[in-house]
């Protein structure tokens, strides 16, 4: 007996563009196919809400501490790229939601489209920001070059931060907010990226006519996950570029 | 799908002929590399497991001899600090939070719901290979300098030591969504999966110890994740989060590494006590005292758990307030704890006690557990813990808890199932002896640490002062004593893949669906999808038949 | 195992029911979009306005709804499962646990300061060396 040998139930394709779907050998329904997946996916969304949250339980923890250093080094970001970045993810969003909502009603081209358009705000964003890191890098506040150089052990100032002595001058610790505005946004870039990803996959499977009505499942998780992304920003844009 | 039925008749018109199973349906090195059923993946996770257990307790008796003298008998200071911190992190990484759930947990607990998989078996394969990487990263880890920090990796030391803290660091990230993705798994399976008939109150314990445990995994892992990512980007280039010198906090990491390794210490033990509450039932063959209480008394461990991760700082700075907090709301964990122990001493009193060796593992899980879940009461009492705080007193409770309880209660499953993963029984008498060598190594080890933690040792020192010595002399025999029932155990169950003596349909007389399917089981469990028509536990419900018919 | 497959038959295209497929109409979607949009302006209009400590409180709400909107309707959750609403919403509850007993921490760490020099063992009576020496 060779593991080939167990077939699971086949959902018919609903037009020749499409290709029908084979259930796993081991589920004995579409329905349970659909909703493991949509629970496991929900518990590692579960888990990326957690993940980030350790970082923004370190934000607050920093904000409180060094609510000064906050308030000077959220005016040092630009709030209108950052709220054009919000509206790029927003409408991203929206266009994920609308390619989901398509393959859902197995339209194919238009499928193909609201993912495209949504890789493609995920490439805006990303390119938004590395305006935004290029004008800290020559204001001083975050240098890559010296990102990994260390730090004076006497003064307590890290490499990569130039301006103990500039506009950061009056507060304590000034490197400091503009780590965690770094880290953050630097993990959260990297799940644009991720999500980006995602979507190309799902986008080269709906070229292939593998996701209609009766099988949606990827798509509806890579959506998910390109939410998630957008649902961390929300909560990122106020709090790096607005509040402090 | 069709392949099934005959396989049926085969067995039943050429009895002689072997009946396919997991272990044989497929045979090429790459049908196990990259095999998708669970069983074969738990077998890999044993393997593996076993490996670090072995690593891990090799390092231990490095330790134990090295306290032999009260200056140190083997290691320079440096390097003592490495050895205990090698064997930390690799028996509390590698072996004690994966084992169950990945090894037993995955073979069983599918079989128990009445399952063809779990839910999602690529992710099952993913995780195990996250799981190897995570150990190849350890190891070398060790090739590149060691570490020395504890398995802790409390800041600041951790972010000014010259050591391989970064490489240990992604290691324990990788290991950490192999853990998060073998819950994952768990909870979908035991949500999705379950065969027609078998309700959440016909699960098996063990079933809701797995997915007490996946609740944690899922909920506590990621903070650790980014906490220990946070601790390499610290090194990498001085985030400050936790460093003093930057304006940092370190009690900062303490919180976010307590978060997850308070709930973990549940991680780990919970497993354990769903092991045991299977095999008290199974050889006493009397219904679990208590079924219910048992079932719930996981979950409001699970959820107590993260509400009490700050009675391992109470010396660290933290506000009073937070202190009394936190010692408040630790006590409430012995309530449930407790639920289990009276429910499994109630089930064993009045049973038809079988004394087979899954079942002498058993009752050293629990006269050992409740000498470790008592003194964690102790140490829980805030006052108390400030003068036992980083004593041996906690090296010997969490010994009690982790090797104790954990380990024995790991030892315990894996006797009770190794007849149904392979077919074959081990030395019964061996057994007997490695497990009165390893209850009373394991005492004589870690009793004496007891006192003298009481009486002001510390732990993780290099050297004493000499009115230790007999202590620490004693522990050290105790440990060699465990070591030698340790190998014998390796020894004989080893022996018996290659003695090859048949095992039983039924060996000992369960009830529930992992003793209903052939033994071994066949690649997809069960011939036909089971359908649960009795209550747990029910034993009028035993067929005698299967106790006596040798396995397939 | 050969029923399944009629099961799987059952399922013409086009009306599948599978549990809890809610497809949503595009213009409720759109609508979602906007409130988000303006939800952004909002919160940035708001921001240029100092209204002191509850500037955090402001912010932290108004980005709480645009979450909520894209959770229910973006990601379907209002219209899915009870059980991956709990598992969703139950990350939330965990977090805040982490961000209470932290935060808690580092807040009640100042009136810690006033704990001790205002009631440290050795000023009160009970407590005193020279009352613990009677003892003996």
């Amino acid at each position: 007996m060779s593991h080939d040998d167990h077939h699971g139930v086949m959902i018919p394709a609903p037009g020749p563009e499409f290709v029908a779907h084979e259930v796993a050998h081991h589920f004995s329904t579409p329905v349970q196919e659909f909703q493991a997946g949509k629970l496991g996916f929900w518990l590692f969304l579960a888990t990326e809400i957690l993940l980030f949250g350790g970082l923004f339980a370190a934000y607050f923890y920093f904000h409180e501490v060094f609510p000064e250093t906050f308030r000077v080094g959220g005016q040092q970001l630009d709030w209108r790229l950052g709220a054009l970045n919000t509206s790029v993810l927003l409408l991203s969003s929206w266009t994920m939601a609308m390619g989901v909502r398509s393959a859902q009603t197995s339209q194919k081209s238009k499928t193909m489209i609201y993912l495209v358009l949504t890789v493609l705000g995920a490439l805006g964003f990303m390119v938004i920001k590395f305006i935004e890191y290029s004008a800290k890098n020559e204001h001083g506040l975050i240098v890559f070059s010296e990102l990994f150089s260390g730090y004076d052990e006497v003064t307590g100032q890290v490499a990569w931060f130039k301006d103990y002595h500039g506009v950061m001058k009056d507060v304590a610790h000034g490197h400091m907010f503009f780590a965690i505005y770094l880290t953050m946004t630097a993990i959260h870039g990297l799940h644009v990226i991720i999500g980006a990803i995602a979507i190309i996959y799902v986008l080269y499977g709906t070229s292939k006519g593998r996701y209609h009505a009766g099988y949606y499942l990827p798509v509806d998780l890579a959506g998910l996950y390109w939410h998630l992304v957008d649902l961390i920003w929300i909560f990122l844009f106020p709090l790096l570029y607005l509040v402090p | 799908m069709t392949t099934n039925t005959p396989a049926v008749d085969v067995q039943t018109t050429q009895p002689k002929a072997p009946r396919e199973n997991y272990l044989n349906c497929t045979t090429s090195f790459k049908s196990w590399a990259l095999t998708l059923d669970h069983k074969r993946i738990g077998l890999m996770y044993l393997i593996g497991t076993s490996l670090a257990f072995l690593a891990g307790g090799v390092f231990a008796l490095l330790v134990r001899l090295h306290l032999w003298e009260p200056e140190g008998m083997l290691f320079s200071n440096p390097t003592y600090n490495q050895i205990f911190t090698l064997h930390g992190a690799f028996m509390v990484f590698l072996f004690v939070i994966p084992a169950i759930p990945g090894s037993l947990g995955n073979i069983v607990m599918p079989l128990m719901v009445g399952a063809k998989d779990v839910a999602l078996p690529k992710l099952n394969l993913l995780s195990f290979y996250l799981w190897v990487i995570g150990a190849v990263m350890a190891v070398a880890a060790i090739v590149m300098g060691g570490f020395d920090t504890g398995w802790t990796f409390y800041a600041p030391y951790s972010l000014y030591t010259d050591q391989a803290v970064v490489t240990i660091g992604l290691a324990i990230f990788v290991l950490g969504f192999s853990s998060i993705f073998t819950g994952l798994n768990f909870i979908v399976t035991v949500h999705k999966l379950r065969a027609p008939g078998m309700t959440w109150f016909r699960m098996p314990l063990f079933v809701w110890a797995i997915y007490a445990t996946a609740i944690l995994q899922v909920l506590a892992t990621p903070v650790l994740g980014i906490t220990v990512l946070l601790v390499a980007f610290e090194r990498l280039y001085n985030v400050g989060i936790f460093d003093p010198r930057l304006g940092g906090d370190p009690v900062l990491f303490e919180h976010f590494f307590w978060f997850y390794s308070h709930p973990a210490v549940y991680i780990m033990v919970l497993p354990a006590f769903g092991i045991i509450s299977e095999l008290v039932t199974v050889h006493s063959r009397k219904p679990l005292f208590g079924y219910k209480l048992i079932a719930f008394s996981s979950i409001a461990i699970a959820i107590i758990s993260f509400l009490v991760w700050g009675h391992h700082m109470f010396t660290s700075g933290q506000s009073t307030y937070a202190m009394f907090a936190f010692s408040f709301l630790t006590f409430f964990v012995a309530i449930p704890t407790a639920i289990k122990e009276f429910s499994w001493v109630a089930t064993v009193w009045k049973g038809s006690v079988a004394l087979n060796s899954p079942m002498l593992y058993t009752l050293a899980f629990l006269i050992i557990f409740a000498i470790g879940g008592l003194t964690g009461v102790i140490l829980g009492a805030l006052n108390v813990d400030l003068h036992l705080h980083d004593t041996y007193f906690v090296v010997a409770h969490f010994h009690y808890v982790m090797m104790g309880s954990i380990a024995l209660a790991f030892f315990a499953g894996l006797h009770h199932w190794w007849p149904k993963m392979f077919g074959i029984m081990y030395n019964e008498f061996q057994a007997k002896i490695a497990c009165a060598l390893i209850f009373i190594g394991f005492n004589a080890t870690f009793l004496p640490q007891f006192v003298m933690g009481s009486r002001g040792m510390p732990r993780r020192y290099a050297t004493y002062v000499p009115e230790y010595a007999d202590y620490h002399k004693a522990s050290t025999i105790g440990a060699m004593i465990l070591g030698t029932g340790v190998a014998l155990m390796v020894f004989y169950l080893v022996a018996s893949l290659f003695i090859r003596k048949k095992a039983k349909q039924n060996q000992w007389g369960g009830v529930t669906l992992d003793w209903m399917c052939p033994t071994p089981p066949p690649h997809l469990n069960f011939d036909e999808e089971p359908q649960v028509v009795h209550e747990v536990y029910d034993y009028t419900t035993l067929d005698y038949e299967t106790l006596q018919r040798d396995c397939d | 195992m050969s029923d399944h497959t009629s099961t799987g038959d059952g399922h013409a295209p086009g009306e599948l029911d599978m549990g809890h497929h809610h497809v949503s109409s595009p213009a409720m979607f759109l609508s979602v979009l906007l409130a988000l949009l303006f939800l952004t302006f909002i919160t940035v209009v708001v921001a240029q306005f100092d209204f002191g400590s509850a500037n955090m409180l402001i912010a932290m709400g108004i980005a709480s709804i645009k979450a909520s909107l894209v959770i229910a309707f973006f990601m379907h959750l209002k219209y899915d499962t009870a059980i991956n609403k709990l598992v969703f919403m139950s990350s939330f509850l965990f977090l805040s646990l982490l961000f209470i007993f932290t935060l808690g921490d580092l807040f009640t760490r100042r009136l810690d300061h006033e704990l001790h020099t205002t009631k440290s063992p050795v000023d009160l009576e009970w407590s005193h060396p020279s009352t613990l020496d009677g003892d003996h």
